[in-house]
């Protein structure tokens, strides 16, 4: 999928020493498509060109979806000669799997249609020959019957179109021969469920001549339908294991569907449309490049073939928008369906439906790949409470490095696993303390300070998790209450609107900014991650452009290591807690052009240091320069470093 | 009339008539929805002699969806819980169709009663008992029968005062071994159940080394 990118060769230009002017003549070209001044609306450029942060999807509507059921639908009709219905139950047993469904279909279309649950078992052998249906309306296939006339009409040969397999070659499928329950015609019908035996009763089977009346099986329908979300909802009667088709489900509780018993119809209503959205589910289920919006109420689909296979989770982010915003009723649909920045209101209700195609961990958590957000978030689960605990309350066995936690008692502490005895105090071997137990004078002595500096060296590693992250954490609690920001931002801009001059359309660019921050914030938050794991060989970089630049570093920054890395002559994070700081802070009416320039600017800023960052480390990914110090999912083994 | 309450009334009355089936139904309080149902232990069980009550309560969607169902009269069975009463059975769940009745589920539960399934258990102790040894589960199936379902073997039947009951016997264990452990010191009820958690039964004592028995023991 890269294919269509040339990255490959300015990797070697990487180091060049006239990029480090901070020019960015690679990135002017967004320069030229902002607009800075006058009236307009900050807009983010919608380049032809995908970034190589974004991945390729497509939004689909639910109808969009069942078109492709249906030409799946249209494809085993065509090639199996079944029947719509049939292809459509066939479909959902073989989980969609064309391929395979007309493999074994070849092989054996007995035991798939049994399987499948649309023939019976072992059919009786009466090979009377009946004429094929050539029309596919299968709708009116299963036949409603007046109660009355019922068991009489049975007989009747026109009465039943069982089976509407229409291919000429599957002459082997015979239909079974009827047998009527009852000899006695004058039988009143009562239905086996509800005891009803009112004259009026409409009455269906299957073709298994298994009979209840209509509003039973619209009650049963409805509660596995709606109950027990079934797609594959099998005859009433016990042991049966026909599956009940498409158009049978219609006849009893589609649109047309008529009910005696009150409000039933409205039942019938709701289980009809949620059996639609059922067949959507489980055809996006059971395909790979498919996969469902999982904001509420929203029914999209995305379509994403680039991150299909688990494989490419290791180069890509495939951080994708099913193109709807909001949440519930207050749902609207965005043409633009590749991050844009139009569409609807804004807050809660304007939140656009991004969401990670590859893992359920979180929305957006680019630039680090699925795996790595997963173990980041299952350590953060596990360990920050434990870690911080550990860290206030225990020390280690400066012998064994056991983690001990002392409850009472002295200073003398004896190690339960490797028996070494040492001071709580300084840590250093009891054995040198002679007889001042109990107050521990030899802070300063040799064997207590080295005992302290291995103790040290042991906390480092949980010392390094906390830094990360704490800094993660903080980026994770500002997006939360980001949400508020964006209530408080609206009201500015309603007042900007009153005590200046400026229309709605000019105030635009604090929302644009607040959108800005907390993409950026979703962006630094998951580069602590990522440096959290990287290997040293990748922070080698750093230390050597340290050296080079004789810039003062923090160690292990991700963030500093891709500024120098890129010759980004600034830092993305002070730049987005400027710009949180600008739109925090009270507005004077008199001051509103200056901050509006300071604001503007601001935004295109750490909109670009954010590119910089997710097109850096993506295509990093893609090249397979990011190396871990753990065994990540997907990606090759470690290797060893000291930590 | 609402379908829902015309078919159980109907299906009680169906009960009520058929005196065969040796099933009986009656209502709870006023409610048609919440019963009680009982049927005597199959013979040739250890159940026999005994008289089984069932809680039955009718969910709102019934048929469509299936009766819940638990045992009152406790029950030593594999696929019944010892304490709560909850069974395992297939029709109560995944495998109910709304052509099966109150009758023909109850008459269900009396067969599960003749051919329990230790392999899908509701009650693991039990099936491991049943597992190691049929005969000694048998025994306290049958002690049960007695104390609880007044069974043929007890005189006194369910009026029996609970500090009479043998407890060694209802958790199935041999009176020796119990006294052996409680000889070191322990208390008759912590002996017990260890013993019925370790299931130190038949041929299984004998591979349970006293020194696990006593670590299990010495456990606060």
């Amino acid at each position: 999928m890269s294919s269509d990118y040339d990255y490959s060769d300015d990797d070697g230009d990487y180091y060049d020493e006239d990029m480090i002017d901070g020019t960015q003549d690679d990135y002017s070209d967004d320069d030229n498509m902002m607009d800075f001044g006058g009236d307009e609306d900050i807009k983010v450029p919608q380049k032809g060109k995908r970034k190589s942060y974004e991945v390729d999807y497509e939004s689909l509507s639910q109808s969009a979806v069942e078109k492709l059921i249906a030409e799946d639908v249209e494809y085993i009709y065509s090639v199996c000669g079944v029947d719509e219905s049939i292809a459509s139950l066939l479909l959902r047993h073989s989980k969609w799997n064309k391929e395979r469904l007309v493999e074994k279909y070849m092989d054996n279309p007995t035991s798939l249609l049994v399987a499948a649950g649309v023939t019976l078992p072992e059919p009786t052998s009466s090979p009377t020959q009946r004429s094929a249906p050539t029309s596919n309306n299968s709708s009116s296939r299963r036949t409603t019957r007046g109660a009355s006339r019922l068991l009489t009409t049975f007989g009747g040969s026109g009465s039943k179109t069982k089976s509407p397999i229409t291919s000429p070659t599957l002459t082997h499928y015979t239909p079974r021969s009827f047998k009527p329950k009852s000899s006695d015609p004058s039988d009143k019908f009562v239905c086996p469920i509800c005891f009803d035996d009112a004259p009026s009763l409409r009455t269906l089977s299957l073709d298994c001549e298994h009979t209840f009346c209509s509003n039973c099986w619209a009650a049963y329908l409805a509660s596995k339908i709606r109950d027990e979300s079934e797609h594959a909802v099998k005859c009433m009667a016990e042991g049966c294991s026909l599956v009940c088709p498409d158009p049978f489900i219609r006849t009893v509780i589609g649109p047309s569907a008529t009910s005696t018993e009150p409000g039933q119809e409205q039942e019938n209503a709701k289980a009809w449309s949620h059996f639609q959205e059922l067949l959507v589910r489980h055809y996006v289920a059971s395909n790979k490049r498919l996969k469902f919006c999982p904001y509420p109420g929203c029914t999209n689909t995305v379509s994403c073939p680039s991150a299909a296979d688990k494989s490419s989770l290791t180069t890509i982010v495939p951080t994708v928008s099913c193109g709807a915003r909001g949440i519930g009723d207050q749902m609207t649909q965005s043409q633009s369906a590749s991050g844009g920045s139009g569409g609807g209101g804004w807050g809660l209700a304007g939140k656009e439906h991004r969401f990670c195609f590859g893992c359920h961990v979180e929305a957006d958590h680019r630039p680090v790949v699925c795996p790595v957000a997963r173990m980041w978030l299952k350590k953060c689960r596990d360990d920050s409470e434990t870690a911080n605990w550990i860290k206030s309350n225990t020390k280690e066995c400066s012998h064994c490095q056991s983690t001990i936690e002392k409850n009472g008692g002295c200073n003398h502490m004896t190690c339960k696993k490797c028996k070494h005895e040492f001071c709580w105090v300084c840590m250093g071997p009891w054995s040198e303390h002679g007889t001042a137990w109990y107050s521990c004078n030899r802070y300063d002595e040799k064997a207590g300070v080295d005992a302290r500096d291995a103790q040290s060296r042991s906390r480092a590693s949980l010392e390094r998790y906390l830094h990360y992250y704490n800094r993660w954490a903080n980026h994770e609690q500002s997006a939360k209450l980001s949400l508020d920001l964006y209530a408080k931002t609206e009201k500015k801009m309603e007042d900007m609107q009153i005590t200046s001059s400026l229309t709605w359309i000019e105030v635009q660019f604090m929302k644009k900014a607040v959108e800005e921050v907390e993409r950026c914030r979703m962006t630094l938050k998951w580069t602590y991650a990522m440096a959290y794991y990287l290997a040293k060989g990748n922070e080698k970089d750093l230390f050597e452009d340290n050296q080079r630049y004789a810039l003062l570093l923090p160690s292990h920054s991700l963030i500093i290591h891709l500024r120098l890395h890129l010759r980004i002559p600034s830092d993305l994070e002070k730049a987005v807690e400027d710009l949180s700081e600008l739109l925090e802070g009270p507005i004077e009416p008199e001051n509103i052009p200056g901050l509006r320039q300071k604001v503007t600017d601001k935004t295109v800023y750490v909109q670009k240091r954010n590119e910089i960052v997710l097109e850096d480390t993506a295509k990093g990914f893609m090249e397979g320069r990011w190396k871990w110090n753990v065994v990540v999912e997907g990606f090759d083994e470690p290797e060893k470093v000291e930590y | 009339m609402d379908a829902r309450l015309r078919r159980v009334n109907k299906e009680i009355a169906d009960c009520k008539n058929d005196r065969t089936s040796q099933i009986r139904i009656e209502l709870v309080g006023d409610s048609p929805f919440h019963l009680k149902g009982s049927f005597p232990g199959p013979e040739g069980t250890p159940y026999e002699g005994g008289d089984f009550d069932v809680d039955i309560v009718i969910p709102e969607s019934y048929p469509f969806q299936p009766v819940k169902m638990k045992f009152l009269t406790k029950i030593y069975h594999p696929n019944v819980s010892s304490a709560s009463g909850a069974i395992c059975l297939d029709i109560l769940k995944d495998a109910w169709s709304p052509v099966l009745t109150l009758k023909s589920t109850m008459i269900s539960l009396q067969s599960l009663l003749c051919s329990p399934e230790p392999n899908d258990p509701q009650d693991a102790e039990v099936a491991k008992h049943y597992m190691t040894s049929k005969h000694s589960f048998e025994e306290t199936a049958r002690y049960w029968t007695e104390i609880y379902a007044g069974g043929p073997g007890s005189k006194i039947g369910k009026t029996l005062p609970a500090g009479a009951r043998d407890d060694v016997a209802i958790a199935g264990l041999d009176a020796q071994h119990v006294s052996r452990f409680e000889g070191l010191g322990f208390a008759k009820n912590k002996v017990i159940d260890v013993l019925r958690r370790l299931n130190y039964r038949g041929p299984n004592a004998s591979k349970i080394n006293d020194e696990r028995v006593v670590e299990e023991l010495l456990k606060p």
